[in-house]
């Protein structure tokens, strides 16, 4: 039986996960809450929540297409931005009080661009993003974190001291211990939770305010404690990649038996598999250390993919992998070369490997479920 | 025994004796317009002489780009090639389109720019000569940080110790002053892996140098902004990018390269002389030109429409002078070319504002009739600016025509079909 179907925390979380406005967003916003949306991981959310705004980590759930959009990007432009401006321009982040942008791809810094120009949010502001995580570049981010906190405390008449970040990252830590604890879960031989369970779960994440999220993971965690899943699976199996926010997808590779344990995902593991440092003497420099250095990176970050092939070895092997699935987003560059030389390294560790590209919407899944499957076959399994 | 001869070697001798030869053909011709276009492929071949050298005598080059300060390399005297530079010379390879599929064979995306997709190829198949050190460039798209990645990932360049200026999305003060040091660190590598030397009196006068370079250029784009225009794609542009920033960093036969564009320039314009018989639509290419097949449509655009370049993105000039009174604003100036006046980087980096605004002056300054934009498949931050092009195009009153193409490959979209998108553009507008 499936340990979350009776779950109300559970319950509440795929909820999150399956719309923009949910319900606790929505009671954050009757309070007279404000949110802020950002459009990659590695914005720094925890100045968002030191300065009292909800972070709202971007998506474009819902969306079915991008006609409106489709002025301003051409079709060799990922499917990801155009359908969050095409919301935008539809009006469904009229509930955003500000959006931060980033140049983490050409694509997402294009999304901001004409976001600025064509959609009325409040408070707009963007990250310049260095291309290394060396000392000067952590230098650097960490003035770009000051430059994001005092935009906020101006804009939002706010004032944002040293200890409210403090206390921002202890509760972003904890939240991400939390996930840890049930990724370890992920681990058995028979998970409670497969891996669109866990993906719903991590997705809630970013769309709530943390205290509560906290609590209900910890309500579900001892929920699930002691619980062993159906364990009919034919291949566990790890996805790397960078946006992965639809649980169908995870469910379609799951419906030809691959059972999803563990990620490499900037909805997925790379969120939290690291703790910031809570007893910095500068929480501003912690935080730019752990997003630019400490925590496991993306491509983006040019001195980082031997440490990324890493990760990606240890984590299949620590979850028992039979295989890793590569997801990339049709026309990004960075996952694309990223791919290229991950499937070099883990045919060097005699793991399988097996690339997908993909749109952003989860349709016709037909391919994706043909291709897992004879993956699966390929690894005897 | 016999040790076979290094790929990249081989090919930069055959480039030498070509080039040579193309130099030595064009000097014949009464044209003197050939023969100053002649003279670029002089310049090509005396660079593949100077790595042939270097390698010969067991000395170190390096590798470095046009936008992170060439003029260092120059001034210290190291000889320097630009693995980059490999898929926009590949056109007069045979076998480009070969090379291009073994590229997917390879395991790399289809959607990845040609351009850097053709790099790694050459630098896994171990195709340019093996330098001592890398600057990489990891900027203005995607394409070029994974690109190094690749690099460091290689069997074959990934021994080779690397730096990478890090660049600043910006171009305010706090952004140059952090690239500035970002181009002294790139020196104090270049001094540890070469045991070259930089002086700054040496360098003062390279920049110098160059910025004589640069006026002359600038003076050379006023005189394009005459109707008729002097010169079409054949001439100017692009080739002014590459004696500048390529292949005549600071020198002075670079320089006198320059004087004499101008003065046959000058006299053409006097004489109220233009590329074609009779100029009827001034376009601006916004991008960079095809490279190899740039021939079978253009000459027809002129012959048939009476339709000119005005104006491109590499030839366009952004370039201002360095002060050289004061040593911190040497490094300040070079940080500045680099990430803000170069061709692509400076359109592509930073935010759509930038690119804009380029659009909209050449458009004023150079009385463009039509506003083309080959829409390279490579150039995904570019995707993104279309409706903000298309926009200020509207706004201008300036007809924007989108092609969609690959720049590096003519399967993609061929010249016919150009030209055919040529023909129907120049009649919906009624200037066909
Ligand atoms: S893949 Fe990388 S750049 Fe893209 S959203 Fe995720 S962390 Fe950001
Ligand atoms: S041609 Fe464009 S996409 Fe290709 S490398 Fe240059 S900037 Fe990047």
């Amino acid at each position: 039986m499936d340990p979350t179907a009776s779950s109300e925390a559970f319950a509440t979380m795929a909820e999150a996960a399956s719309t923009l406005v949910n319900p606790a967003l929505q009671r954050w916003r009757d309070d007279g809450g404000r949110v802020i949306g950002f459009l990659c991981s590695m914005v720094p959310e925890e100045l968002f929540m030191a300065a009292g705004l909800l972070p709202f980590r971007m998506r474009a759930t819902g969306s079915t297409g991008t006609d409106l959009a489709d002025a301003y990007f051409t079709n060799l432009n990922c499917s990801f931005p155009r359908h969050c401006l095409n919301l935008a321009l539809e009006g469904e982040f009229e509930f955003l009080d500000g959006v931060v942008g980033i140049n983490s791809c050409d694509h997402i810094r294009r999304l901001y661009d004409n976001w600025k120009r064509n959609v009325d949010t409040g408070f707009l502001h963007f990250i310049s993003l260095p291309r290394q995580s060396g000392p000067d570049q952590i230098q650097w981010y960490t003035q770009e974190c000051r430059m994001l906190r005092d935009a906020l405390a101006e804009s939002f008449a706010v004032e944002i001291k040293d200890d409210d970040v403090r206390a921002a990252i202890r509760l972003a830590n904890q939240g991400r211990g939390l996930q840890r604890a049930l990724y370890a879960l992920r681990k058995q031989e028979r998970p409670p939770i497969n891996g669109e369970q866990a993906l719903v779960i991590m997705v809630a994440g970013t769309a709530m305010p943390k205290e509560e999220y906290n609590a209900l993971l910890s309500r579900l965690l001892t929920e699930l404690d002691g619980v062993q899943g159906e364990g009919d699976y034919r291949a566990r199996l790890m996805i790397t990649g960078g946006i992965l926010d639809d649980p169908a997808w995870v469910r379609a590779v799951e419906s030809v038996g691959g059972l999803v344990v563990t990620d490499g995902t900037c909805f997925g593991a790379r969120l939290m598999w690291q703790d910031i440092d809570e007893e910095a003497e500068d929480p501003l420099e912690a935080l730019a250390r752990y997003y630019l250095a400490d925590r496991p990176s993306c491509p983006r970050l040019l001195d980082t993919q031997e440490k990324r092939t890493q990760f990606t070895v240890k984590m299949c092997r620590d979850f028992n992998c039979d295989g890793v699935l590569g997801e990339k987003m049709m026309f990004c560059d960075q996952w694309d070369v990223e791919n290229y030389m991950l499937d070099m390294d883990l045919a060097d560790e005699g793991i399988p490997f097996l690339r997908i590209d993909r749109e952003y919407l989860t349709s016709a899944t037909g391919q994706l479920k043909t291709r897992v499957q004879a993956f699966i076959e390929s690894m005897g399994k | 025994m016999t040790t076979e001869e290094h790929r990249g070697i081989r090919s930069y001798k055959e480039d030498r004796e070509r080039y040579a030869g193309f130099y030595a053909l064009s000097q014949q011709s009464e044209n003197p317009e050939i023969r100053v276009a002649g003279r670029l492929a002089k310049f090509v071949s005396e660079a593949r002489d100077t790595i042939l050298t270097a390698h010969e005598e067991g000395r170190p080059f390096v590798n470095n780009n046009y936008c992170t300060a060439p003029e260092i390399t120059e001034a210290m005297d190291i000889p320097w090639l630009m693995l980059y530079e490999a898929p926009f010379m590949a056109v007069s390879v045979e076998g480009l389109s070969d090379q291009i599929d073994e590229t997917g064979a390879m395991g790399l995306g289809t959607d990845l720019c040609t351009a850097i997709r053709s790099s790694i190829y050459y630098v896994e198949k171990d195709l340019v000569p093996v330098p001592s050190a890398v600057i990489g460039f990891i900027f203005p798209c995607d394409g070029m940080p994974m690109l190094h990645q690749v690099i460091k990932h290689s069997k074959t360049w990934g021994h080779i110790p690397m730096f990478c200026p890090d660049p600043p999305y910006f171009n305010d003060d706090r952004s140059i002053d952090y690239f500035a040091n970002e181009l002294k660190k790139m020196t104090a590598f270049l001094e540890k892996e070469t045991g070259a030397k930089l002086d700054m009196d040496r360098l003062r006068e390279v920049v110098e140098e160059s910025d004589r370079q640069y006026l002359l250029w600038q003076e050379y784009n006023e005189l394009r902004r005459a109707v008729p225009c002097p010169h079409g794609y054949g001439l100017g542009g692009p080739m002014c990018f590459a004696v500048s920033q390529m292949f005549k960093v600071g020198h002075k036969d670079g320089t006198e390269w320059f004087q004499n564009l101008v003065d046959l320039t000058e006299e053409k314009v006097e004489k109220g002389i233009g590329a074609v018989e009779k100029e009827k639509i001034r376009l601006f290419w916004f991008d960079i030109m095809p490279s190899g097949f740039i021939f079978e449509f253009m000459p027809w655009l002129e012959e048939e429409f009476g339709a000119v370049v005005v104006m491109d993105m590499f030839g366009n000039h952004p370039y201002t002078t360095i002060d050289t009174s004061d040593e911190q604003e040497i490094w300040r100036g070079l940080a500045k070319r680099g990430l803000f006046d170069t061709p692509m980087v400076r359109q592509a980096m930073g935010p759509a504002e930038g690119f804009v605004d380029d659009l909209v002056r050449i458009v004023k300054d150079y009385q463009i009739d039509v506003v083309v934009w080959p829409g390279h498949m490579g150039h995904k931050e570019t995707q993104g600016t279309f409706g903000i092009m298309r926009e200020a195009c509207r706004e201008l009153g300036v007809p924007f025509m989108d092609i969609r193409m690959d720049i590096f490959d003519r399967r993609y979209t061929t010249p016919d079909q150009i030209k055919d998108k040529f023909a129907r553009f120049f009649a919906g507008i009624g200037v066909g």
